[in-house]
Order: C-alpha cells, then sequence, then structure tokens
C-alpha cells in the first residue's frame, strides 16, 4: 500500500524530487531562523545594555562546539561521497561519526547551560537570555532531529538501501553547521 | 464517499495488495484522493463550528444580552472568545485545509497525469498533523476560561498575560494548535511544489499546465516563505505566556510591535495565498463554461507572480495606527496601492475570457460568476483602508471587517462552492442535483450581501469591531435595526446551506452516475474513469500531452473541446 | 545527479578551521571594526564554503539557488522593514520611552567583574568597546562600573534621553535644539552652574521646566528617573563642564 509512485521518480527540472524537496526545507528553515535571529540583532543593536549580559558567554566553549560541527559536515560530506560510489557501509560509518559530533555539541551545550543556569542566567533573567536560550534551543532541537533521522539513513546505508538519502541528510545537516556559523559570532564573539 | 475510490482500487488497480480493512483504507492511506478527502470533510466540519460562533455573536450584538437559541447568553468574554476562534478557525481551518490542502491533494497529481504525490507518506503526515491541530483547538474551547479571546492577531501584552486576556490555558493552546496547523502545511506545500515541479506527464511542458495547479503551488511558496519569522514569533509567545520571557513586554525591554511585525510580515501574504486558489478555481471554471480559452495565459501567471512577490511588501498597512513611523506608513501606503494594479490585472482576464464565449450557466458557473463580482467589491473596498490617512479613522470599524468578509467570502465560501460543486462528479461518481443547487446559490449570494452592506455603513459611522454591546455607544445606538438586519439575513443564509446537505444526502444516496467527462473539460482528470482508482490510471496506460489546457473551440478540431491528451491525428 | 563533482573536502575543512581560528582571535585585537570583520565577515564565508562545496550548491541547478536567494532576499526584507520600528528607540514624531528607560536602566554588570568593561554608553551600534571620551567623563564612567552592580548609569541615560536636546556633550547644540526657543541649557557653561543650586536642578529634572519656571520644553523625567538617579545624574552634567 505504500508502494513508491512512478511520480517520484519523474524529475522535469533535473533534479530528483528528494534533494528538490531539502533545498525547500532549508528555504522555509531560512525564514525561521532567519526570522528569530532577525530580531535577536534588531533588539541587541537597540539595547547596547545588553552588553554585561554578553560577557558572561563562553567564547572558548562556543569555539569548541563551532569546531565539532565543522567537523562532523566534514564527516558528513565524506559520507556522501562514500555512498555515490556505493559503498553504504562506509558512508553508514561516516555517518555515525557525524552523529558523534551532534552528541558531543549537545553534551558540551549541556555542560555550558547547566553552569549559566546554576550561576543564575535563566530564560527569563533578561532579553539577551531569552533570545540566547531560544535561539540556540531551537538549533538544538534541529541538530536532536538531525542526529535521529541520520540514524535512520545510515542504518538503512548499511545495508545498502537509500543510499540517495545519504546526501540529502548531509544537505541538512551542513544547514545545521551553517546557522551555528552565525549563531557562533551573534552569541559568542562580536557581542 | 471516499469509499468508492478504493472500492474500485481494489478492482482495478495493477498495484492491488492484499484487502484493506476499513481502518487502513481511510485512516492510513496515502492516496493524495483520500487525503484530500480527509482534509476536505475535516474543512468542512470546521466550516459548521466556525459558523456557529458566527451566529452566537452576531446575535449577541443584535439582542445584546439575551439569551440565544440553541446557545444561552453570552457572556462578555465569551464574545471575545467567539470572535476570536471565529476568525483563527475560518482562516486556518477552513480556508486554508479545503482551498489548498484538499483541491490541491486531489487536483495536482490527476491534472499533471500522475500516479499520486511525490512523497505519500509526508502527505499523510501532514493530514495527521493536521488533525493534531484541529483537536487541539477544539480541546482549548474546554479549558479553563475557555477559548483564547484575544483576537486571531493575538497582539501581546494582552494575548501574553493570562491576567489580560483571562483565557490562559486557551491562549497556549491556540498558539500550539497554531503552530502545528503551520507545519501540516510546510510538509504539505513541499509536497505540491515538488511533485509539480518534477512529476509531469510526458510532453506536458511547463505552459500546459492548468492555471489552477500554479495558483495553489504558487501560493504554497508563499506560504512557505512567509511563515518563518511568525513561527519564531510563536515560540517567543509562548514562552512569554509559560515560562515569564519578556520578548514583547516592554516593562522589561521587550517590544510588543515586533509581534505585529513578525504576524503581519505572514499575515498578508496569507491572504493571498488563500485569495490564488479560489482564483485558480475560478479560471478553471470559466473557460470550461465559456468554452473558451483563458485570455492570457502567460499574463496570468506572471501577474500571479507579480502579487506574489509584492505581496512581501505590504504588510505594515495592518499597522497603520499601530504606532509605526510615518515614513514607514508612507512607504506602505503607496505598494498596498500597487499591489490592486496585478489583482484587477487577474480579475479583467477573466472577464476577458468569458467575453464572446458560449456561456453555459450551471451551478458551477454561477459560483464563478459570483466570486467574480463579490470579490471586487471587496477590492474596491480596500482601497480606502490602505490608503493611511483613511485609515486611521477607519481602523478596527466594521468597515475593515466588510471589506476583508467581501473578499474571505468569495474566496473561503464562493471558492469553495464552485470547486466543489465542479469536481464533485470526479470525487464521487455522480451529479449534484442542478435546481437544489442553484436555489442553495441564490439563498446564499443573497443573504451574503445583505449580512454584509450594512456593516460598511455602521463602520463608516465609527462603530469598532470586537465590541461586545453596541449599545454602549449612544451615538451608534440608533443603528441597531441594521445589526438586526445583517443577523437575521445570516440565519437565513445559515439555513439555506440545509439545502446543500440535503442535496448532498440525496445525491449520495441515489445520484445519477457522473461518467468520466460529464462538463466536456480538456485536462487530465477528466480522462480517467469518476472517481479516479488508486494510481489515477492503469500503469501502462499513463496520459501523454500533446497541447495546452484550455483548447476549447479550436478551428482545427470538431468538438468544441480538445483533451490534453488525444494525439495531435484527433482532431 | 549533479554531484559527481567532490572537491578536495580535506583542504576545504582545514580552511574552515582556520577561519575560525582567525574569528575567536579577533576580540583580543581590540579594535571594534576588526572584531565585527572577523566575527561576521568571516562567518559569511565559511558559511559560503558550507554551502558551495559540502551542500554543492556550485555543481547544482540554477532553481536551487533562485529558491535560496529567494528566502535569503525576503529575510533581508524582513530586517529592513521591521529595524526602523524595533531597533530604532525615536523616529518621526514618536519615542519608544519604555525601551529608552530599559536603555537607560542598564543592566547590572556579572558577579566578579566590577571594574571590568563599563556598560555602553552609545545608544546605537553596539560595538564592544566605548569610544573615547574626555578624560573626566572616563573617570566618572570607572567610578560608576565600580560602584554597586545596580548603579544608575547616567552616562547612558542621558545619552539616551537628553542628547537630542542638549547634545552630546551637553552644550545645548542637540539636533533639535534648533528649534526650541530658549536653546536647552548648556552644561559645558560654567555661568551655568553658577546660576543654580543641586537641589533646583534636580526639581527640573523631575518636575520639568514648568515646575522651575522655565520653558515647558524641557520635559519631567519622574515617571524615569527617581531622585536619587536624578542626583546622580546632576552629579554627572557636572564633569561635562571640565
Amino acid at each position: 500500500m505504500s508502494h513508491r509512485p512512478m511520480a517520484t521518480d519523474r524529475s522535469a527540472t533535473g533534479i530528483p524530487t528528494g534533494r528538490l524537496a531539502v533545498w525547500w526545507v532549508l528555504a522555509s528553515e531560512i525564514v525561521i531562523f532567519g526570522g528569530l535571529l532577525a530580531s535577536y540583532l534588531m533588539h541587541r543593536l537597540g539595547h547596547p545594555e545588553w552588553a554585561n549580559a554578553t560577557a558572561v558567554t563562553n567564547t572558548w566553549i562556543g569555539a569548541f562546539n563551532t569546531l565539532v560541527l565543522l567537523s562532523s559536515s566534514f564527516t558528513a560530506v565524506l559520507g556522501h561521497q562514500a555512498a555515490e560510489k556505493g559503498d553504504g557501509r562506509q558512508a553508514a560509518r561516516y555517518l555515525y561519526m557525524t552523529m558523534g559530533g551532534a552528541a558531543t555539541f549537545i553534551l558540551v551545550k549541556t555542560y555550558e547551560w547547566g553552569h549559566e543556569i546554576a550561576a543564575g542566567y535563566t530564560i527569563t533573567s533578561n532579553g539577551f537570555w531569552s533570545f540566547y536560550y531560544t535561539a540556540a534551543g531551537l538549533h538544538a532541537l534541529h541538530v536532536i532531529a538531525g542526529a535521529i533521522i541520520m540514524g535512520i539513513v545510515a542504518r538503512d546505508a548499511a545495508r545498502g538501501r537509500n543510499l540517495h538519502r545519504v546526501e540529502l541528510i548531509g544537505i541538512y545537516w551542513h544547514f545545521v553547521d551553517v546557522v551555528w556559523i552565525f549563531l557562533f559570532p551573534l552569541l559568542y564573539i562580536a557581542k | 464517499m471516499a469509499h468508492a475510490a478504493t472500492a474500485d482500487a481494489h478492482d482495478h488497480s495493477p498495484h492491488a495488495h492484499h484487502e484493506q480493512s476499513r481502518l487502513v483504507k481511510y485512516l492510513w492511506s496515502t492516496d493524495h484522493k483520500v487525503i484530500a478527502m480527509q482534509y476536505l470533510f475535516t474543512g468542512m466540519f470546521m466550516a459548521l463550528v466556525g459558523g456557529v460562533m458566527a451566529y452566537a455573536f452576531r446575535m449577541q450584538d443584535a439582542f445584546p444580552g439575551s439569551s440565544i437559541p440553541g446557545f444561552g447568553v453570552v457572556a462578555p468574554g465569551e464574545y471575545n472568545s467567539l470572535v476570536t476562534m471565529h476568525g483563527s478557525i475560518m482562516i486556518f481551518w477552513v480556508a486554508m485545509p479545503v482551498l489548498i490542502a484538499a483541491f490541491g491533494n486531489f487536483l495536482i497529481p490527476l491534472m499533471i497525469g500522475a500516479d499520486d504525490m511525490v512523497f505519500p507518506r509526508i502527505n499523510r503526515l501532514s493530514y495527521q498533523v493536521f488533525l493534531l491541530s484541529v483537536i487541539v483547538i477544539l480541546a482549548s474551547l474546554f479549558v479553563p476560561g475557555g477559548a483564547f479571546g484575544g483576537a486571531w492577531t493575538a497582539y501581546p501584552p494582552l494575548s501574553a498575560q493570562a491576567q489580560f486576556n483571562q483565557t490562559g490555558p486557551g491562549a497556549s493552546m491556540w498558539v500550539i494548535a497554531v503552530a502545528l496547523e503551520f507545519v501540516a502545511f510546510l510538509l504539505g506545500g513541499i509536497n505540491f511544489i515538488v511533485t509539480l515541479m518534477n512529476a509531469r506527464a510526458p510532453g506536458m511542458k511547463a505552459f500546459d499546465i492548468p492555471l489552477v495547479c500554479w495558483m495553489i503551488v504558487i501560493a504554497s511558496i508563499l506560504f512557505m516563505l512567509s511563515v518563518g519569522p511568525l513561527i519564531a514569533g510563536a515560540g517567543m509567545l509562548l514562552f512569554d505566556q509559560l515560562v515569564g520571557t519578556a520578548f514583547f513586554d516592554p516593562a522589561r525591554g521587550g517590544d510588543p510591535v515586533l509581534w505585529q511585525h513578525l504576524f503581519w510580515f505572514f499575515g498578508h501574504p496569507e491572504v493571498y495565498v488563500v485569495l490564488l486558489p479560489a482564483v485558480g478555481f475560478v479560471i478553471e471554471i470559466v473557460a470550461v463554461f465559456a468554452r473558451k480559452k483563458v485570455f492570457g495565459y502567460k499574463t496570468l501567471l506572471y501577474t500571479t507572480v507579480a502579487i506574489g512577490v509584492l505581496s512581501f511588501f505590504v504588510w505594515a498597512h495592518h499597522q497603520f495606527v499601530a504606532g509605526i513611523d510615518p515614513r514607514m506608513a508612507n512607504i506602505f501606503t503607496i505598494t498596498t496601492l500597487l499591489i490592486s494594479i496585478p489583482v484587477a490585472e487577474l480579475i479583467l482576464v477573466i472577464i476577458a475570457t468569458l467575453y464572446g464565449g458560449s456561456i453555459r450557466l450551471t451551478v458551477p458557473m454561477l459560483w464563478a460568476l459570483a466570486f467574480v463580482f463579490e470579490f471586487m467589491i471587496g477590492g474596491v473596498t480596500g482601497i480606502y483602508l490602505g490608503a493611511s490617512g483613511a485609515d486611521v479613522y477607519l481602523h478596527d470599524t466594521f468597515f475593515v471587517l466588510a471589506h476583508f468578509h467581501y473578499t474571505f467570502f468569495p474566496i473561503a465560501i464562493i471558492g469553495n462552492f464552485a470547486a466543489f460543486t465542479f469536481w464533485f462528479p470526479k470525487m464521487f461518481g455522480k451529479m449534484l442535483d442542478e435546481r437544489l443547487g442553484k436555489i442553495h446559490f441564490w439563498g446564499t449570494i443573497v443573504t451574503f450581501n445583505a449580512i454584509f452592506i450594512p456593516l460598511f455603513f455602521l463602520g463608516l459611522k465609527g462603530e469598532h469591531r470586537r465590541v461586545y454591546s453596541h449599545l454602549n455607544f449612544p451615538e451608534l445606538a440608533g443603528m441597531q435595526p441594521l445589526r438586526v438586519f445583517a443577523t437575521a439575513a445570516l440565519v437565513v443564509m445559515l439555513l439555506f446551506q440545509l439545502v446543500f446537505l440535503y442535496n448532498l444526502w440525496k445525491t449520495f444516496r441515489k445520484g445519477p452516475a457522473a461518467g468520466k467527462n460529464p462538463w466536456q473539460a480538456n485536462t487530465l482528470e477528466w480522462t480517467t474513469t469518476s472517481p479516479p482508482p488508486h494510481g489515477n490510471w492503469p500503469a501502462d496506460q499513463m496520459p501523454k500531452v500533446y497541447r495546452g489546457p484550455y483548447e476549447y473551440g479550436h478551428p482545427d478540431r470538431a468538438e468544441d473541446y480538445w483533451p490534453q491528451n488525444l494525439p495531435p491525428q484527433s482532431a | 545527479m549533479a554531484a559527481s563533482h567532490h572537491p578536495n573536502y580535506k583542504k576545504i575543512y582545514l580552511t574552515l578551521v582556520i577561519l575560525l581560528a582567525i574569528s575567536v582571535a579577533g576580540p583580543f585585537i581590540g579594535i571594534k571594526w576588526v572584531t565585527i570583520i572577523t566575527a561576521f565577515g568571516i562567518a559569511f564565508v565559511k558559511a559560503n564554503m558550507v554551502i558551495q562545496n559540502f551542500m554543492h550548491l556550485k555543481w547544482e541547478r540554477r532553481i536551487a539557488k533562485y529558491v535560496l536567494a529567494a528566502s535569503g532576499a525576503l529575510l533581508l526584507l524582513f530586517y529592513y522593514g521591521v529595524a526602523p520600528d524595533v531597533q530604532a528607540h525615536r523616529g518621526q514624531h514618536w519615542v519608544n520611552d519604555d525601551a529608552l528607560a530599559a536603555t537607560a536602566r542598564g543592566i547590572p554588570a556579572p558577579h566578579g567583574s566590577e571594574g571590568g568593561e563599563a556598560a555602553h554608553d552609545e545608544p546605537s551600534g553596539g560595538g564592544s568597546d566605548g569610544s573615547p571620551a574626555a578624560p573626566a567623563a572616563a573617570a566618572a564612567a570607572a567610578a560608576e562600573s565600580t560602584a554597586a552592580p545596580n548603579a544608575f548609569n547616567a552616562r547612558a541615560a542621558f545619552a539616551a534621553n537628553c542628547s537630542p536636546c542638549h547634545g552630546t556633550g551637553g552644550r545645548g547644540d542637540g539636533v533639535v535644539a534648533a528649534a526650541l526657543n530658549p536653546r536647552p541649557a548648556n552644561f559645558a557653561d560654567p555661568a551655568f552652574w553658577r546660576s543654580r543650586t543641586d537641589a533646583v536642578l534636580i526639581r527640573t529634572i523631575q518636575g520639568g521646566g514648568a515646575a522651575v519656571g522655565k520653558s515647558a520644553s524641557m520635559p519631567a523625567w519622574s515617571s524615569l528617573l527617581s531622585e536619587a538617579q536624578a542626583a546622580d545624574m546632576v552629579a554627572y552634567l557636572k564633569t561635562l563642564s571640565h
């Protein structure tokens, strides 16, 4: 009953349907994250007194997490390369490495937030912290969701099935990385 | 109903599998036609809910404080909830699911010659998420405090603080329900867009696609690109409500105007999201029942794209009196007045299509013509509101309300009835009764005008929206007869819907069979059985396309229509 | 599939890491513009590299690029359409008192960093360093930052609320001053200080010009400032006369 319709394999644009869909997903995610970050930026530029709050975020932890995500993007694209060659098991291995990066990211974030909350900087402390937790939290949810889907794709790929999906989850993963590439300077460097 | 579709599927489809239980067939199907039916009937049910709410608050407005038959006395807080829920339900749970999800799901694969949407399981998921949103919003009617009462626009601080809106749990459930509905439509939208872009039948070039498919897909694109900031804003509002953040609390460094911008950046493109499919239905119907090629296919298409782009540049006309910078108000006045030009262009092309045609006044055609007429009134009255100077007086009065009902009602109700009566034979394999259809049509249209024309005058006199009883305003109290008249017309309109329901019941029981192509139309959905089987056509008979969708009255052809899938030698 | 093109991923990854290191190092140089370029400029470069090479947008069909470009353009539209109302705190015929009050109130410095970075005094374009100021004003700022964490930041409040009329240096030459008659007070003028007591000035700030028999163009600020804060403001104004 859930057979694959003929429609899914047609391609009048030349882009396979799965990949075309991922581009549209990214377009909508750009406006979601963009809306949130634009709202943050307007508030930050209009409230210079937030500098006292932003000074608290730990640049080194942020930089480490950036490194983790960059590396996980690297392993994701290597996974794509392997999948293209038809090597599902190698692709799965690279995807598992990427998921490891995701887990590291979340663990570090948990540690970081734990410290900040214990020190009294909660989501209601002031405007900056509200945005900080909301934006980074939304990003973290996308990391977790992406890792879960990646796990499913990796499991299939290891059995040689649906190898084309390795590229698709990879594109999504790179997007999550790109969002963080912008969150990092906003929340940690040029604060 | 839908069971006819899958019953046929079981007999004819080469993909026939094991016998499916009823539960699987109806609730777990990935067939785009079944999902379309799910959206259609859910939307129609919600229309009844929204209509009953309108009945209740109109009766309160006409006879303040009295006990309303079938409802009881409406308390002031309840009035706010009714008004809020009516607006929210009609836009998010009636207009969008029926216009886009139901008809988009049903028509797009059929009209482009595909066997289903490209992502059937995501399609099913989108309905399930949508159903969840329906459950949440209906459940909010029963929580302590009742349904959210802060207007469908949910401006904070009113919407953020329970002490102000008096409907704390309901307010958060409203935000969650709306967010779920957005997710459902994002999922659905991706399906529509990718299916149209990629899954066309061989031979179908971009300009051979029926315009209604373009309209629904462009609407989906508009939705996807505009909803993002509001999703972010909804999260922020939810946090303000539940966690105590101050995103929109001015006393603690937040800004309520930010919410307004987030909301209307989406809210304005949203009205075009619902307008475009309705215009698409009208175009299809007019071409078929004028037996004439659409006057300007490319004009319509490019104009629609222009409307889509421009719709992103007009949003702050909802905020002229909210305290935005007057220089921004200048800019938005200009863009708002500008956008009336391409919209008028659409209407003119439709009229030009009618001109010189061989008109058949069937029930769908009556609805389509009514759309043009009524929407023009709505559009023209919008011009007054787009001019910020006039809007200073008219904002939040019943003039605005009458304006947007003269646009929304044609879109959501007239457009839906037009599409429903037109494609009913294809969906269910039977022909509706024309005489009952005409009675229902005239009853609805006449009463519609009787309800809303008085409201223009009330608005011009300064009567404000969202007010529990206008008898509290001595200078407006003398106009109570107009309010009573409008309410009486609403009651009559609701009664006329019984004619429609009776027509449905009678037809399902023993209506005449429809055949494949009762309207003698060109587009691909009319080349398969009514209703279509699972997979739409036998796998070895998927259509190929040789011409555009509107070849009516072609000189090379004996008949006055030329279906898209017939080879050139069939002249 | 378009992506049979595989650039040297290792090289790109190493470049990304180096760029990350540069962006982290940027703030240590201490110049605002360098920080912004290294932080955001590099962010754009890194994002572009990831998008073009890892996502393979470089080799993708144009339609995908148009789709992403459209969403990016809409984001810019959103920002530029909303910022004039939300980021700015005053405009043509309007002032956002609540936001200005929040700016003036400031946020207490975090524990353990008293005497460190002073709160900002610029109402716009938040960077990470204060602008060069008159030595006396800087001394006053330093004094404030070593005060209790909840110290009222008179400098910021003045810049946000008073400078439009009185000018950024308090010389009565603000952008609005040309339209006012009489002109706003010039705090740099010694004659001004000889003619008024502190108590009168506090009353002027709290109750407006009308409360002390002067021009009503001077508004009352009691809704924004307590008396103690008004006294702090007077102390700050004195520093402007040096």
